[in-house]
């Protein structure tokens, strides 16, 4: 066999167990690259409880969405977290239109109507005025917890009771709409979201 | 090969991907096993192979090579994976790199001690940025440019300490 030849089969050779190698390799972390995006994904969604309020998996079932969708945001899930039999947050996930783009949030709800938390999953905000949102230093989003519709939701210049977030009236005008209708939203399915009542 | 040949060729990955120290092991690892990796298995070929050939066979190596380790950091390190983006698909371009500066005789030993030096430069590099940026305050060190001038002070540490070099400079 000449030379020429040879090295023309060593590089189909080689060419042939590259793909080989690489789609074996696909196939085999398939599975694992599936679940390590399921558990980032629920990690992203339930940072926004904390940790011992709940014991089961809410992202397993999800619960059925109420038809009617709040005037300006958009309701994509609803996530029961219970402790034991009975419910002790719902999560809702929503997403609003900021200045840039969708804002999707997790709002989280205690059983009472109060607020636990507001985490954002994904944003396009301006970079160092609206895009402080997802910040966690910043500390703008820990000012509505522990809030319920009782509260007058709008910036203190629209005669509310929250602080804006500097140079982004417009983001946080639809936060604090996201927010207000997620609590609406979770008062008038408020039997439906939490489910039968556990043992009183 | 000129140690700073390779650390230009790695300059991307070495700036983009320290921030902190874990993202540092991780990117620093990956620049220890994937030129190891191709120049294990281009030695197997050099005998048969040359010219376009070769460089197809290289090419085509370091494209599975790379695609690989993407998966393989997706499947067990998800979140570090996302936080190091694109950076360690760039280091086939310093294997390419690697592959032509070496020279023919003691390539082993050249390739080995440079990679060692690179991964050193690595994990200082991304052991200072995180120690800046969360307790010293300095919030530049973040930053690629930060990175840049950290990398430029670790340099300059390195030529004061080994005064031969500088010796070795100064002589015409």
């Amino acid at each position: 066999m000449t030379a020429p030849v040879r090295s023309s089969l060593l590089l189909l050779v080689v060419g042939g167990s590259a793909l080989a190698l690489t789609l074996a390799w696909q196939h085999w972390t398939g599975p694992a690259i599936a679940d390590a995006e399921h558990q980032l994904k629920a990690a992203q969604l339930l940072a926004v409880l904390p940790a011992q309020s709940y014991d089961n998996h809410p992202l397993d079932n999800a619960l059925p969405l109420p038809a009617d969708q709040p005037l300006h945001s958009k309701i994509l899930a609803a996530l029961r977290a219970t402790h034991g039999t009975s419910p002790t947050a719902i999560v809702l996930v929503s997403q609003v239109q900021g200045y840039a783009g969708a804002i999707k949030l997790t709002i989280a709800i205690d059983a009472e109507g109060r607020l636990i938390g507001t985490r954002v999953v994904e944003q396009q905000e301006s970079p160092g005025l609206g895009g402080q949102i997802a910040d966690p230093q910043s500390g703008w989003l820990s000012q509505f917890a522990n809030h319920d519709l009782g509260d007058r939701w709008a910036l203190r210049r629209d005669q509310g009771d929250f602080d804006q977030l500097a140079g982004a009236t417009v983001t946080s005008r639809a936060v604090i709409d996201a927010q207000q209708e997620a609590l609406r939203y979770f008062d008038q399915h408020r039997s439906e979201l939490l489910g039968a009542p556990g043992h009183e | 090969m000129n140690k700073y040949c390779l650390l230009v060729t790695g300059l991307a990955p070495l700036l983009g991907a320290t921030r902190t120290f874990a993202q540092a092991v991780a990117i620093g690892a990956c620049m220890l096993v994937l030129p190891l990796l191709h120049q294990a298995l281009l030695s197997q070929l050099r005998p048969t192979l040359s010219g376009a050939k070769y460089w197809l066979a290289s090419l085509l190596l370091l494209a599975a090579l790379a695609s690989c380790l993407q998966l393989a950091l997706r499947a067990w390190a998800l979140p570090l994976a996302l936080t190091l983006g694109f950076f360690p698909a760039l280091i086939c371009l310093q294997c390419l790199a690697i592959d032509t500066l070496l020279p023919t005789e003691g390539r082993w030993r050249q390739l080995l001690l440079h990679l060692t030096g690179l991964l050193l430069a690595c994990l200082l590099l991304g052991a200072g940025r995180q120690w800046l940026d969360n307790v010293a305050g300095m919030h530049l060190a973040h930053l690629p440019s930060g990175g840049l001038l950290l990398l430029g002070a670790l340099l300059a540490l390195y030529n004061w300490l080994r005064p031969t070099l500088t010796r070795r400079q100064g002589k015409r």
